[in-house]
């Protein structure tokens, strides 16, 4: 035992497959540790806001402290953040049409080009072959201009309490910096929130969780259904073994998906939570296992260590327990890691067809790719939402068959060459 | 002195690894069989002897590499050749092989005379159908086999049924020589004296004139060939006649393997296996001095120190140990 | 022939029980839920629709379809009667189309989206297993990797890579649809175009995603072949490697082939989900918006029809492997 553990550990496929499973469930299990937000929690007003550091206007301008930094390329920076390469060109573009020489634009000369702009743009003004989605385009654009070059601060003022008038109460220069570490209010939402205004990380982790849980319970079920039929069929034979054959058989060859469509719709919504969704996931998948144990328990049961124990008159119990079972224990862990990988991505399959769980409390990694792709983030760019997810399944798959392929290799050293 | 048939002089050979290690698994074997004679290689599982029989038919692939030596069949040396005229010439017309199972010896989606005929079209593609089929029906024939086993495929023969037929497609084109590395190691006890007595055959009638046979059952060579080889870590440890061997082993390492069996008189309950202690050494870095040093119950601290010669006796009868031939008999003696 | 007839009478009948066993199951499983299935039909359809008639009407039919004041077994013959005249009812969410209309529609979709891509995803990988069995080196080194994270990722994975690189980020391709929305099914050049664009993503990522698994399992059963007993006999018989290696591959690809008519029912699964990333307007988007909208029937009826694709493409699968492996033609009856 001691020896095979440690001829797995030194197949380099287990290994990487191992750490990369290890690192998935430490994050699962310390992250709550740290940030003890409540999975679930609604914190955004708003759909799908973009990862970042998120400090409160509010407390930015009421800070106590402000610092003037004299930094020359501020003013570059704060044009070019509101007016980008696509903004210049568009302009040059429509000074050319307005009827100024062409070699009199630069587009890269902020200056040149706003005064340019200021002195020649109408938003009356006709050009022959503009769409009216393009000139809509040219009066957005105009009004975001409204002020870039100003080097004028920001006003804040007080509403009085007793006159109800605004008073000024200080101007804030272009030129003033906040510590963010100083600002009473700052949330660091890594992957942004999701179509609820949930913090996809916090959530994503949870769900890791839950799914892993899916996918061991499902997994369990399903190896130990496919374990004992495997046993039975192989070692008893006869009617049994018929029997178990056809039925296996026939589970093969209908689709599980339907399966567990049929099956999870007639439950109905109000009674899938994650732990039902595994117990059908694993009693719909067992069919391979019991194939794979079957085949195993035949080639064994005329071994000669097995009929000595058969002739030393041993209970069948005893002889499948000492005799059989330790000789198939690695295609039994084989399959379970198997089994496990399938049961989180029959979740996933299950949850995008909107077929998973249905709780409010508990996320999967399927009903994020679910809520994901219903409010069609896939297709608006909003990849913070389902991408780390998808990247999430495919790790604990891609770790889970590592594992399996390094086990594969230890114990079938053909493939090893 | 007879004719020599097979002669090999200081054949050594490795395995390159994927990850370009050589693993050394025959190193400087020296041998030769006479008209009319069998030779047994015995030895553990990875001790070299199946990699030794590889290695004897000069027909090298990868993983195996050829680094040097000589192999003479029938007055001619193969280790020179070009691997293609080795295939065409030497391989199956003149030396021939059974590999260890014959349960898959035999592609099965292939009717047997389909296999013969690939065989015998790979050296002489003119030959007929009909030439080849008649010359299989008489060839199975004399070998007692039906010519209804023709017809069908590997999966439609019991397991003996298979390995005779195994042996009667290696012996086809007539070779001299022919190698059987474990053939009836996975066979029922009926099977392997049917596959032991086929062999024999086959020697009686003249079909071959020389046999080399490898097994890890010393003891079953004594019924089997005339001479016996032991080899162990890519080695020759000891040969000499079978009756030799098998009753007065010289070498610790071939007493090991005498000692493993049971012996039936003592009663089943009290003869533990003697099995040798420990597992050969890893070719990839062979040990300096004795290679078997490390397992040996009689080994002394100038074991470990040079590398250990073939100790000639004369006669065929060599072993490679420091310790002399007197000192030994008396230390087995003594137990 | 005899052998092949027995076969495809054997598998027929095989064909038939799956068949008989995929109607009770999707008639008996609503009817084992606990409830009246009408009634909980009804009350679904409650929420979602708002004409009184519509409700009336579906109220009357399901009563009659499902026939529940009648004993078990007529019931199931109403039931069979019903499906085998295309007869699955009214679709709750679409009303007033009925199932049959709306499966309609989408069906093709689904069929000629997957099984292109099944049948090309299957030969792509085979051919780069087999590839990859026979070059070790650096080929193997980066296809296996590759391929064993590709065939981890579930088939809506791959889609939602493809999507987000070359629809979104590059907007080489259309994001979701299956022809421009703002067009209408006719045959013209440019529906056609639109037809072929629109198919691209979904297609490949069915591809890429089975091109991994299929590459692990021939590269798996290649080496398997190329180290079977029968390769080392051929080989030292003197029959030359690119014939052997013909053999290697075809008996490597013959468990592919069974292999395939096994897990077709996965891979249909894995691809119905992809088509919802696209909202290609096939069967996997009919699922979802039937659930979404409570539509039982509709549910229902999807998983029958996929069933039975399903399981005419296995049945046709074997009876074309009959075809392809000699042993099964040429089995004798007196076994």
């Amino acid at each position: 035992m001691k020896h095979t553990i440690r001829q797995v550990f030194r197949s380099g496929k287990f290994v990487v497959g191992f750490i990369i499973f290890m690192i998935i469930i430490a994050f699962v299990v310390f992250y709550p540790l740290f940030v003890r937000n409540p999975p679930l929690e609604i914190i955004g007003q708003g759909t799908f806001f973009p990862p970042g550091v998120y400090v409160n206007v509010f407390d930015s301008i009421d800070s106590s402290t402000r610092y003037t930094l004299n930094l020359d390329d501020a003013t570059a920076k704060r044009i070019a953040s509101k007016l980008n390469e696509d903004d210049r060109l568009a302009m040059g573009e429509w000074l050319v049409a307005s009827g100024i020489a062409e070699s009199e634009i630069n587009t890269a000369d902020t200056a040149l080009l706003m005064d340019q702009w200021l002195n020649n743009f109408d938003s009356k003004l006709s050009i022959p072959g503009m769409t009216n989605a393009k000139r809509n385009y040219f009066i957005r654009l105009d009004a975001s201009l409204d002020g870039l070059l100003s080097e004028e601060g920001a006003i804040i003022a007080a509403r009085d309490a007793d006159t109800g008038e605004l008073e000024e109460k200080e101007v804030i220069a272009q030129t003033d910096y906040v510590n963010i570490g100083q600002a009473a209010n700052i949330r660091v939402l890594p992957l942004g929130t999701d179509n609820f205004g949930r913090d996809v990380l916090t959530e994503l982790v949870k769900a890791t969780g839950v799914s892993l849980l899916i996918g061991f319970i499902a997994g369990l079920i399903a190896t130990g259904i496919g374990l004992s039929l495997g046993l039975l069929a192989g070692y008893v034979g006869g009617i049994v073994d018929d029997g178990i054959m056809f039925v296996t058989n026939l589970f093969t060859v209908i689709p599980t998906i339907v399966l567990l469509i049929l099956i999870s719709f007639s439950i109905g919504q109000e009674h899938r939570g994650p732990v039902t969704i595994a117990v059908v996931i694993g009693f719909t998948s067992w069919v391979w296992t019991t194939r794979a144990v079957r085949a195993q328990v035949i080639s064994l049961r005329n071994r000669d260590h097995v009929n000595l124990s058969k002739l030393s008159g041993h209970s069948t119990v005893r002889i499948i327990l000492l005799s059989i079972l330790p000789f198939i224990a690695s295609y039994v862990v084989m399959a379970l890691i198997l089994q496990i990988s399938a049961g989180i991505l029959a979740e996933a399959s299950l949850s995008i067809l909107g077929l998973g769980p249905r709780t409010t409390d508990i996320p999967t990694l399927g009903l994020m790719l679910n809520w994901a792709f219903i409010y069609q983030a896939q297709v608006l760019g909003q990849w913070w939402a389902y991408i780390p997810v998808i990247l999430v399944i495919a790790l604990i798959a891609f770790s889970l068959n590592l594992m399996n392929t390094g086990l594969d290799q230890v114990f079938n050293p053909a493939l090893r060459e | 002195m007879s004719n020599v048939i097979l002669e090999v002089h200081d054949l050594s050979t490795k395995y390159i690894t994927r990850y370009d290690e050589n693993v050394y698994a025959v190193d400087g074997v020296s041998l030769q069989v006479e008209e009319g004679k069998s030779l047994g290689i015995a030895g553990e599982s990875g001790c070299g002897k199946s990699t030794l029989a590889l290695s004897l038919m000069g027909y090298y692939f990868p993983p195996l590499h050829y680094t040097k030596g000589e192999i003479i069949i029938d007055g001619r040396n193969i280790s020179g050749m070009d691997p293609d005229a080795v295939r065409k010439a030497v391989l199956g017309n003149e030396i021939a092989y059974i590999p260890q199972s014959a349960m898959n010896a035999l592609n099965p989606t292939q009717k047997i005379i389909n296999i013969i005929q690939d065989v015998v079209r790979a050296h002489d593609s003119r030959v007929s159908k009909d030439e080849i089929y008649e010359h299989a029906k008489e060839s199975f024939g004399n070998l007692g086999l039906p010519p209804e086993v023709l017809q069908k495929y590997p999966s439609e023969l019991s397991g003996g049924m298979k390995q005779r037929t195994v042996i009667a497609i290696s012996v086809i084109l007539s070779p001299i020589v022919l190698i059987a590395d474990e053939p009836s190691s996975a066979l029922d006890v009926t099977s392997q004296k049917m596959v032991i007595k086929m062999l024999r055959q086959l020697m009686d009638q003249g079909l071959i004139k020389a046999l080399i046979f490898i097994t890890h059952e010393l003891p079953l060579l004594y019924n089997v060939t005339d001479d016996i080889m032991v080899m162990y870590a890519g080695q020759i440890v000891e040969r000499g006649s079978a009756k030799e061997l098998v009753f007065d082993p010289l070498h610790p390492y071939s007493k090991g393997l005498m000692g493993s069996i049971i012996v039936p008189e003592r009663g089943i309950k009290g003869a533990k296996l003697t099995a040798i202690p420990g597992v050969p050494p890893n070719l990839k870095d062979p040990p300096s001095g004795c290679r078997f040093a490390e397992r040996c119950k009689y080994a002394r601290p100038a074991c470990t120190v040079t590398s250990v010669t073939l100790n000639d006796l004369g006669n065929g009868r060599a072993y490679r140990c420091i310790i002399p031939e007197e000192e030994l008999k008396e230390i087995y003696k003594n137990g | 022939m005899k052998g092949y007839v027995r076969y495809f009478v054997g598998k027929s009948l095989w064909f038939l029980i799956t068949l008989f066993f995929a109607f009770i199951l999707n008639f008996m499983l609503p009817r084992l839920m606990p409830g009246d299935p009408v009634a909980g039909i009804v009350a679904r359809m409650a929420q979602g629709m708002t004409e009184a008639a519509g409700v009336q009407a579906i109220y009357e039919q399901y009563t009659e379809l499902f026939g529940l004041n009648k004993p078990l077994y007529e019931q199931f013959f109403i039931y069979v009667n019903n499906v085998l005249h295309g007869d699955f009812g009214y679709s709750i969410s679409q009303y007033p189309r009925t199932v049959a209309d709306v499966i309609g529609s989408s069906i093709l979709w689904t069929v000629i989206l997957q099984l292109p891509a099944i049948i090309v995803g299957w030969m792509i990988g085979n051919v780069l297993g087999a590839l990859a069995a026979y070059r070790k080196s650096g080929f193997d080194k980066v296809l296996m990797p590759t391929s064993l994270f590709m065939s981890s990722l579930p088939a809506f994975g791959m889609a939602v890579i493809l999507l987000v690189l070359f629809a979104v980020s590059m907007e080489l391709f259309p994001t979701s649809g299956g022809y421009g929305f703002d067009m209408i099914p006719n045959f013209s050049w440019g529906f056609i175009w639109s037809v072929i664009m629109h198919y691209q993503l979904p297609f490949w990522s069915i591809v890429l995603v089975l091109i991994g698994g299929q590459a692990i399992g021939m590269r798996s059963m290649a080496i398997y072949e190329l180290n079977a007993d029968y390769v080392k006999f051929s080989r030292f018989m003197g029959i030359k490697d690119n014939k052997i290696l013909r053999y290697v591959f075809r008996n490597a690809m013959l468990p592919q082939v069974t292999g395939l008519a096994l897990a077709i029912g996965t891979l249909v699964g894995g691809a119905l989900v992809a088509e919802i990333i696209f909202s290609y307007p096939g069967l996997g988007t009919t699922i979802l918006s039937a659930v979404l909208g409570g539509d039982y029937p509709l549910i229902s009826a999807t998983a029958l029809i996929i069933t039975i694709m399903v399981l005419v493409s296995t049945f046709i699968i074997e009876i074309l492997y009959g075809f392809i492996d000699p042993r099964i033609k040429a089995a004798q009856t007196d076994d």
